[in-house]
């Protein structure tokens, strides 16, 4: 476990000093560190301004998406569970979207905050419905409900934009997710959401590993259930709520670093402290792998983050499905 | 849900909404028709013009909303049960980004300069089809060939992995190839039955034909899939066969459906859902009520592409979960004790 940690912290520190110098054009050392320590120039402006802002943003979105995967899948126990099912990323985009259209702001702070806001107000809808169907003690029903509300938002968001041709053109780069391009002032969004979210996973990571099995075991060892869950829920849904104010919608990261962090530790079955650790860094260190991907795959332009995860994302998840036999979820 | 009332009586108010849909999507369009010239252009009796919007224009199309959406509805229910998830459906196993991947490829290889089909576009339902069922035919040899553990599970996980390949070909496949192609593709991926033509409606019945029979046929297996992995086998299911058997069809069905009126998405997942919650899962008529509920959902959400932003017409697969979404939410609030 503690060679798996130092491995994973390791690759990610290694992949973030590679994200600084890759790109349409590859610095030497030297440059990325003068510009670090505060050096002038356009190569310098390109590291501090443009490169560090992305590693860095996608550094904090990989994380807090794993984390949110992984607190949507052991408390559902679904394994198809994942922080876009609670409708942050549709909610997101469909207040960004009004934002554009009806009150007409294009700035990416304005964006930031729509999203985030988009993205906590779509949540608690889902709560709210899931409760009001009796399903709050039900996993199954406040997925449902939360699948239902997304898709309904989609098609709002999707009318609105067949509408309005011009909002689509300045919210595509938007609504496709990016680590590129985002000041980093979004930072002040995401970090006290992820900071919140890994602070509350910790807290009550003993009462999801007694959640594990079902319901009635985890009230025998005297889990109050319902408030484990909501919290975790909740959690999750800051946790996305901060990433989508940051990268805008970024899909399958959520979904997968949990499985991968899983399929990592082989076949024992890891508590929920080691799997929180593990799936922010896989998390992370995918998304800042994909993101120097998302830079030369199709250079000179810039490749979908999503579309650029699932190539990075999927070979992994298949390999190490085969490699090691089945870990329940 | 009182268990007294017959199952074919609980179809009856789907069956009606079904019917009215027809006639109003008949009748609502570019140019407005009252429900009683409708039915008359339909018995033949019409005035010639009537005949021909309806007949030509108007028919296939709303035929081929209901054939898609009874298909797509079929396939999600099959899918929920073989993989024991309620949130399985054919978009989220990579059928439905399978199909859409051959379509790309389809469009990209034969295309010309002057960005015109080299072939017929007649050979494109057959590209969607290929790459379903390579897709869906990953997913399952994957599965198989992985001995360990839980069954569904791996079929989950392999299905989401090959669905988000398969995404990130399609978004790359838009970048890379022509832009006059993508906007194309586009319309595409969200799903319409816009074009639809009397040989389109033909495949889909026919295809539907062979699909029904069958799965009334294998109705107890289904039922018996819901049970856990041991107790379906003590019950003396070939589990392992079913599944297959089953997924496979699931994948037919979402090629043939996809293959005709593109990735119309939210049907598959919904409709089995909806039709649980007003019929009961372990009814019979479960499963034509499931097919229903989906033509409902598809006809209805065609209406509205038509008429909600005239003269524009939005594709049917952006207006699905409009119509879809709040059926189902009003349901579940209405239900209550509904687990799922």
């Amino acid at each position: 476990m503690t060679r798996l940690v130092s491995g994973l912290c390791l690759m990610l520190f290694l992949a973030c000093v590679l994200s600084l110098h890759a790109g349409l054009t590859v610095f030497d050392p030297v440059t990325v560190v003068s510009a670090l320590a505060g050096g002038e120039g356009t190569d310098a402006l390109i590291v501090t301004t443009l490169r560090l802002p992305r590693t860095l943003i996608g550094l904090c979105t990989g994380a807090a998406l794993g984390l949110s995967g992984l607190l949507m899948q052991s408390v559902t126990r679904n394994p198809l569970a994942e922080p876009g099912l609670l409708g942050v990323n549709a909610g997101a985009a469909l207040f960004v979207t009004l934002g554009a259209t009806v009150l007409g702001f294009s700035g990416l702070a304005g964006i930031g905050t729509a999203a985030m806001l988009g993205a906590l107000f779509t949540t608690a809808l889902v709560f709210l419905l899931s409760v009001s169907a009796g399903g709050a003690d039900n996993p199954a029903t406040t997925l449902l409900a939360g699948v239902t509300v997304a898709a309904l938002f989609a098609s709002f968001t999707q009318t609105l934009l067949l509408i309005d041709e011009t909002a689509l053109e300045t919210l595509l780069f938007w609504l496709s997710g990016s680590f590129a391009d985002r000041p980093l002032n979004l930072l002040v969004l995401g970090l006290p959401l992820l900071v919140a979210g890994c602070a509350g996973s910790f807290f009550f990571a003993s009462s999801l590993d007694a959640l594990r099995l079902d319901d009635a075991s985890a009230r025998t060892v005297g889990v109050n259930v319902m408030l484990v869950r909501i919290a975790a829920l909740a959690f999750a849904a800051l946790l996305a709520a901060g990433a989508v104010a940051m990268a805008g919608p970024v899909l399958f990261l959520g979904l997968a670093a949990p499985h991968l962090a899983r399929r990592l530790m082989g076949d024992t079955l890891p508590s929920t402290r080691a799997l929180i650790v593990l799936s922010m860094l896989t998390g992370a260190l995918i998304a800042v792998i994909a993101d120097i991907l998302a830079r030369i795959i199709v250079a000179p332009g810039e490749a979908p983050i999503s579309a650029v995860l699932a190539l990075v994302g999927v070979p992994l998840l298949v390999h190490l499905l085969r490699r090691r036999k089945a870990v329940s979820v | 849900m009182t268990p007294a009332v017959p199952s074919a009586v609980r179809l009856a108010p789907v069956l009606g909404l079904l019917v009215l849909a027809t006639i109003a999507a008949i009748g609502i369009g570019s140019s407005f028709m009252p429900p009683e010239r409708v039915v008359s252009a339909l018995m033949g009796q019409g005035v010639r013009m009537d005949e021909v919007i309806v007949w030509k224009l108007r028919l296939p199309r709303v035929i081929l909303a209901v054939l898609a959406g009874a298909a797509l509805a079929l396939a999600g229910a099959l899918l929920q049960r073989v993989v024991r998830n309620p949130m399985a459906s054919p978009s989220v196993l990579g059928i439905s980004d399978g199909a859409a991947v051959g379509i790309l490829l389809f469009l990209w290889l034969f295309s010309d300069e002057g960005n015109n089909l080299t072939v017929s576009v007649h050979w494109q339902p057959l590209a969607a089809i290929l790459g379903a069922s390579i897709f869906g035919g990953l997913v399952m040899l994957l599965a198989l060939a992985d001995r360990g553990g839980n069954r569904s599970l791996k079929i989950i996980l392999y299905g989401i992995a090959l669905a988000a390949l398969a995404k990130a070909v399609v978004t790359l496949l838009i970048i890379l190839g022509p832009v006059y192609r993508a906007s194309q593709a586009l319309t595409w991926l969200t799903g319409s039955v816009g074009a639809a033509h009397w040989d389109d409606v033909l495949t889909m019945a026919l295809g539907l034909a062979i699909a029904a029979p069958f799965l009334a046929s294998q109705r107890l297996v289904l039922r018996q899939l819901v049970l856990d992995p041991e107790s379906a086998a003590t019950t003396g299911v070939p589990l392992e066969r079913a599944q297959f058997i089953l997924l496979a069809t699931a994948v037919a069905l979402t090629a043939l459906a996809t293959a005709h009126v593109g990735a119309i998405g939210f049907v598959g997942l919904v409709a089995p859902h909806i039709a649980r919650v007003v019929h009961g899962q372990f009814r019979s008529f479960y499963l034509l009520s499931t097919a229903l509920t989906g033509s409902l959902i598809v006809l209805s959400a065609d209406l509205l592409a038509r008429t909600i932003a005239p003269p524009l017409e939005l594709p049917t697969g952006a207006l699905t979960a409009l119509v879809g979404a709040p059926l189902f939410l009003y349901l579940l609030i209405k239900g209550r004790r509904y687990h799922a």
